[in-house]
C-alpha cells in the first residue's frame, strides 16, 4: 500500500514504489478545481496549470517543451470538478532532472502575457472543435440541464466567453491562492524509493507558496425539477446520443456500497440489465451503461446509450421502463451474488500497477473519501444484501425528477423523444453551436 | 520453465494434434518469452510476470479486413462480435457471465491484418480463459437471431465511429483514396451496405477457414505456473483440428504516380486536412526511421508541425503524424484541424513546406535525441501492465513473426541517424505519392 507523509509545511506526499518498469509516474494535485473557478472566469484553473509549462523566469516555453521531451517525459493536466492535477511520467534514469524542472515551473512561473493570450486562443479553438463530438455535446447538455448554476456544472475548459476574460492577474492570483502547501498533494509511483520520493517531494514543496487548504465550499447540487428534455440539435445525425440521470450517491451515505452494487447490476457490466435489453436483445446501441459519479458532495447517476435515429424513441422508452422497474422492484438475490463476485474480483485490476495504486490513494484525499474506502471496498461490497441494494435504489434515485439529454437531429427525432417520456415537464432545444 | 521430462509426460498419451513442443525462448527486455507449439499448429507464447496477481490472456488470429472481398467488407470485424455469442457448450450470454463472475475484463479488436481477443483475469482464474477461448475457437454456434441483432449493433458502431464523426469519415476516405487495388482500400468496419447483407453461410465459411489453431497465437502474460498452464492448454486445444487456411489473394498496390485529392463536406465546425503518403510496411528497414520522423514532425509541443502550425502561426490544432504499422506497405498519415478563419489548403502548404525542409536539410542532433527519448518512453509505458506486454508480444508475433520485435525496433531506433531521416523523407514524402482529403464545413460550401 502507498506510504503517506505530511511535509513540514503541510504538503501531503504519497509514494508507491515498484521497480518492475523503469518508469516514474508523478501527480501534483490541487484540492480545488473548476468548481472553484470564479463566475465569469470559468476555465481559470485549467489555464493556470497549463501556463506553468509556458515559461518561467529562467526558461522559455519552447525550452521547457524541449527539455521535457529530451528527458523522455510527458506532462499534462487533468481536471475533475473539485480538483485539478498535473500528471507526468518520466524514464526513471531522468527522474531527478525532471523534478528539478518541475520545481522551476512551480517556483518561477513567468505568466508571460503573450503566452497567456496564445494559450487562451488555443483553448478557444479546442472548445470550438469539441462541437464535432456528439458525445461531448450530450454530456455538456446533461451537465447544463442537471447542474444548472451549481459549481459542478462548471466546465473544466471554460466557455468561449469566460476563457476570453481571463487575465494575467487572474493567473497570478490563482497561483498565490491555490498553488500553496496545504492545498497540494504530491504523488510518486513506480521506480522510485521512499527516500528518493521524500527528497523529490521536499524539492517540489519548497517551490510552492505558503498557504493552508482552501476548504471545499461546494454543497450538494439540487434535485432536478420534474422530467425535462435537453435536446442538442445538430444536422444530419444518423444516430442519437442519450444520457438520462438524476441525483446519485455520496461516499459518506450509509447505503453507498449498496447503491454501487445495485448500479452495477443495472448498467455496470456487459451482461447488465441495460446492456442485455438494449444491445444484446435488440441491437439498438453499440453500448449501454449506467454510472454513479463520485465527487466530494453528492453527484449524478446517469445511464447512456447511442441508438440509430429511427430507434431513438423506442430506445428511450425502454430505458425509462427498465429504470422504473429497477427502482420499483429492486434487484434479485441471484443478481446480487453475481455482481458481488464481479466487483470484488475485478478490483485486482484497479490495483495492478503502482500508478493505479497511487491514483486510488490520491483519490481518497481529493474526493474526501473515508480513509479506508478502498482498503475495505471488497468487504463492504460483499456485505451488501439484496434488500439493502433494493432499498438504496428506491431511497436515492428518483423516477419523477430526471434530466434527459439527447443529441440528434430535431426534425427527425424530437417528436419521438417527447412521446417517449411520460409526464414530461419541459423540452429545451439547444442549437449545437450554442454549447461552446 | 517446464523441463523436457515434463513435456514427455504430457505427451505420453497425447494425440498428434495435442503433442506439445518447446520451440525456443525469445528475450523480452529483462524477461524471456517461451514459445511452444501444439501438434495442430497452435502457437503459445508465455511470459511469467509476478508484479501483480493477474493474467492477460490474448488470442491473436491471423485474419483481418485484408482477407475480405468486395461486397463482403467488414466480415472480419463482424465476426469479432459474433464470437461473444453462443457456443455448443455455452448459451448466449454465458461467455460474458462466466468471465464477469470471475472478475475478468474481456474485449476484442479487429484491424487490417489481424483480430485479437483478450481476457484480463485474476491469476487463479486463468483456467477459465483457456477453457472458453478453446471452446469458441472450435464450437461457435451461428444462428440467425444473433446475426441479425449483432448486425444492428455493428451498424450503430459504424454510425458512431464513422458516419456521425467527421474525422472517422475523412480517415475512411483517405484509405479509399490511397489504395486502389489492395484490400486496405476498404474500412475494417465495412461499408454499411455490406454490413446489412452478410448471409449466415458466409459467416460459417469464414469461421471454418480462419478460426483454427494453425491460424492463431495464444499469448499469456502474468502470474502463472507454466507447467499447469501448458497442461490445461493441451487439454483444451489439443483435440481441435487444424483448418486449411485459404491462400491470400491480395493484389499489391501499384506505385502511385500522381497525387490524388478528395473533398468531403460534413456539418463540422472547422476545415480539416488528412494527408497520406504511401510508405513502407512495418517490417521494412525504412519503417523505423520513418517512425522517428513522425515524432520529429508531431511528437510533443516542441515538434516541427506543432511549433509551426500551433505555436507560431496559430492556424491549426492537433497536428498528428503516424507511420502506419501494417504488414503490407502502409501510409504515412498527417492530420490537422484548421483554426477558425483558416483553411485546410493553407495548412497543407505549411505541411508541405516542413516536409521539403526534412528532405533538403538535416534535422538537428537535439531534435533526433528528443524523438528517440519520446519513443523510448512510449515503449516503457507499454510495458506497465500484463495487458500491455501481451499486446506487444501478440502484435509483433502476428505482423512480423517476432514476439520481441518491440525491443529490436527500440534498438534500431537508437541507431537512427539524421541522414536516415532525410533519406526516408526523400523516398516516401514525395508529391506523386500524396493523397489528400479536405474535410470542409458543409454549410459554407453547400
Amino acid at each position: 500500500m502507498p506510504e503517506s507523509h505530511t511535509l513540514d509545511r503541510g504538503t501531503l506526499l504519497v509514494v508507491e514504489s515498484a521497480e518492475n518498469v523503469p518508469l516514474v509516474s508523478l501527480v501534483i494535485a490541487l484540492r480545488t478545481g473548476p468548481a472553484h473557478d470564479p463566475p465569469g472566469r470559468l476555465g481559470l484553473a485549467r489555464i493556470a496549470l497549463r501556463m506553468l509549462r509556458r515559461g518561467t523566469t529562467r526558461h522559455s516555453s519552447q525550452e521547457i517543451d524541449r527539455r521535457i521531451d529530451l528527458l523522455g517525459a510527458e506532462l499534462g493536466v487533468d481536471t475533475s470538478s473539485t480538483s485539478i492535477a498535473m500528471h507526468g511520467q518520466v524514464i526513471s534514469r531522468n527522474f531527478g532532472a525532471f523534478i528539478d524542472l518541475l520545481a522551476d515551473l512551480l517556483a518561477n512561473p513567468s505568466v508571460d502575457l503573450a503566452e497567456l493570450e496564445r494559450l487562451k486562443r488555443e483553448t478557444i479553438a479546442e472548445i470550438t472543435e469539441s462541437l464535432d463530438s456528439d458525445r461531448s455535446l450530450v454530456q455538456r447538455a446533461f451537465s447544463r440541464g442537471f447542474f444548472g448554476d451549481h459549481p459542478y456544472g462548471r466546465p473544466g475548459n471554460g466557455t468561449l466567453a469566460t476563457v476570453a476574460n481571463i487575465t494575467q492577474e487572474d493567473v497570478k492570483q490563482y497561483y498565490a491562492t491555490h498553488l500553496v502547501h496545504g492545498n497540494v498533494i504530491i504523488g510518486l509511483s513506480g521506480d522510485v524509493t521512499s527516500a528518493q520520493g521524500l527528497a523529490a517531494a521536499r524539492t517540489l514543496s519548497d517551490a510552492l507558496r505558503t498557504g493552508s487548504p482552501l476548504g471545499d465550499r461546494v454543497g450538494d447540487p439540487p434535485m432536478p425539477n420534474g422530467r425535462t428534455v435537453w435536446f442538442v440539435d445538430k444536422p444530419e445525425r444518423t444516430q442519437s446520443q442519450i444520457v438520462v440521470g438524476t441525483l446519485g450517491t455520496s461516499a459518506r451515505d450509509a447505503d453507498h456500497h449498496a447503491l454501487v452494487v445495485a448500479n452495477a447490476i443495472f448498467g455496470g457490466t456487459f451482461t447488465s440489465r441495460l446492456m442485455r435489453e438494449v444491445r444484446s436483445k435488440r441491437g439498438w446501441s453499440y453500448g449501454a451503461g449506467a454510472r454513479l459519479s463520485l465527487e466530494r458532495s453528492r453527484h449524478a447517476f446517469a445511464m447512456s446509450t447511442a441508438p440509430g435515429m429511427n430507434d431513438t424513441g423506442p430506445c428511450l422508452a425502454l430505458m425509462l421502463n427498465l429504470y422504473e422497474a429497477w427502482v420499483d422492484k429492486g434487484v434479485t438475490p441471484r443478481e446480487t451474488r453475481f455482481i458481488q463476485k464481479y466487483l470484488v474480483r475485478s478490483q485486482a485490476f484497479e490495483e495492478d500497477t503502482a500508478a493505479k495504486r497511487l491514483h486510488l490513494a490520491v483519490d481518497v484525499e481529493l474526493l474526501g473519501l473515508p480513509a479506508d474506502y478502498y482498503r475495505n471496498y471488497r468487504s463492504a461490497i460483499s456485505a451488501v444484501t439484496p434488500d439493502a441494494a433494493s432499498e438504496a435504489v428506491k431511497k436515492r434515485l428518483s423516477t419523477d425528477h430526471l434530466v434527459i439529454a439527447i443529441s440528434g437531429t430535431a426534425s427527425d427525432t424530437l417528436d419521438a423523444v417527447n412521446l417517449a417520456v411520460p409526464n414530461l415537464a419541459a423540452t429545451h432545444v439547444l442549437p449545437y453551436a450554442a454549447l461552446g | 520453465m517446464p523441463t523436457p521430462a515434463f513435456l514427455d509426460k504430457l505427451n505420453a498419451t497425447a494425440s498428434p494434434n495435442a503433442r506439445l513442443r518447446w520451440v525456443c525462448d525469445h528475450p523480452f527486455g529483462r524477461d524471456r518469452v517461451a514459445r511452444y507449439e501444439l501438434g495442430n499448429g497452435l502457437t503459445v507464447l508465455l511470459l511469467v510476470d509476478r508484479s501483480a496477481p493477474v493474467v492477460s490472456y490474448a488470442t491473436w488470429y491471423r485474419v483481418g479486413s485484408r482477407h475480405e472481398k468486395p461486397g463482403k467488407t467488414g466480415l472480419a470485424h463482424f465476426f469479432e462480435h459474433l464470437m461473444f455469442n453462443e457456443t455448443e457448450h455455452l448459451a448466449a450470454g454465458e461467455f460474458d457471465r462466466k468471465l464477469e463472475e470471475s472478475g475478468a475484463e474481456s474485449n476484442a479488436a479487429t484491424w487490417l491484418d489481424w483480430t485479437y481477443y483478450y481476457e484480463a483475469l485474476p491469476s487463479e482464474r486463468v483456467g477459465l480463459a483457456i477453457q472458453i477461448e478453446a471452446d469458441r475457437m472450435a464450437h461457435l454456434v451461428l444462428r440467425q437471431p444473433q446475426i441479425d441483432s449483432e448486425r444492428e449493433v455493428v451498424s450503430n458502431e459504424r454510425r458512431m465511429r464513422v458516419d456521425d464523426d467527421p474525422d472517422g469519415t475523412a480517415n475512411e476516405m483517405l484509405y479509399k483514396l490511397a489504395y486502389t487495388t489492395h484490400s486496405y482500400h476498404w474500412p475494417t468496419i465495412g461499408w454499411m451496405e455490406d454490413i446489412a447483407a452478410y448471409p449466415p453461410a458466409d459467416c460459417e465459411a469464414f469461421y471454418r477457414a480462419y478460426y483454427a489453431p494453425n491460424n492463431a497465437t495464444v499469448v499469456i502474460v502474468g502470474d502463472i505456473k507454466p507447467q499447469s498452464v501448458l497442461a490445461k492448454l493441451q487439454l483444451a486445444y489439443g483435440e481441435i483440428p487444424p483448418s486449411v487456411v485459404p491462400a491470400e489473394d491480395i493484389v499489391p498496390e501499384p506505385p502511385q504516380l500522381e497525387p490524388r485529392t478528395l473533398t468531403v463536406l460534413k456539418p463540422t465546425t472547422n476545415e480539416k486536412i488528412f494527408v497520406g503518403y504511401m510508405g513502407p510496411s512495418l517490417g521494412d528497414h525504412d519503417h523505423t526511421p520513418l517512425n522517428v520522423l513522425a515524432e520529429v514532425m508531431s511528437g510533443g509541443r516542441a515538434s516541427r508541425l506543432y511549433t509551426t502550425l500551433v505555436t507560431e502561426r496559430e492556424v491549426a490544432s492537433e497536428p498528428r503524424c503516424w507511420a502506419a504499422t501494417f504488414r503490407d506497405p502502409g501510409i504515412f498519415e498527417i492530420t490537422a484541424t484548421a483554426r477558425e478563419g483558416h483553411t485546410a489548403r493553407e495548412i497543407e502548404q505549411l505541411i508541405v513546406s516542413e516536409i521539403d525542409k526534412l528532405s533538403s536539410e538535416l534535422i538537428s542532433e537535439e531534435e533526433l535525441e528528443r524523438a528517440k527519448a519520446r519513443l523510448e518512453l512510449n515503449q516503457v509505458q507499454s510495458l506497465e501492465t500484463a495487458n500491455g506486454k501481451a499486446e506487444q508480444i501478440g502484435f509483433y508475433e502476428t505482423v512480423l513473426g517476432d514476439p520481441s520485435a518491440a525491443f529490436a525496433r527500440l534498438d534500431a531506433t537508437r541507431k537512427v541517424k539524421r541522414e536516415d531521416i532525410r533519406r526516408v523523407a526523400r523516398r516516401y514524402l514525395v508529391e506523386r505519392a500524396r493523397n489528400t482529403v479536405y474535410l470542409l464545413p458543409e454549410v459554407t460550401h453547400a
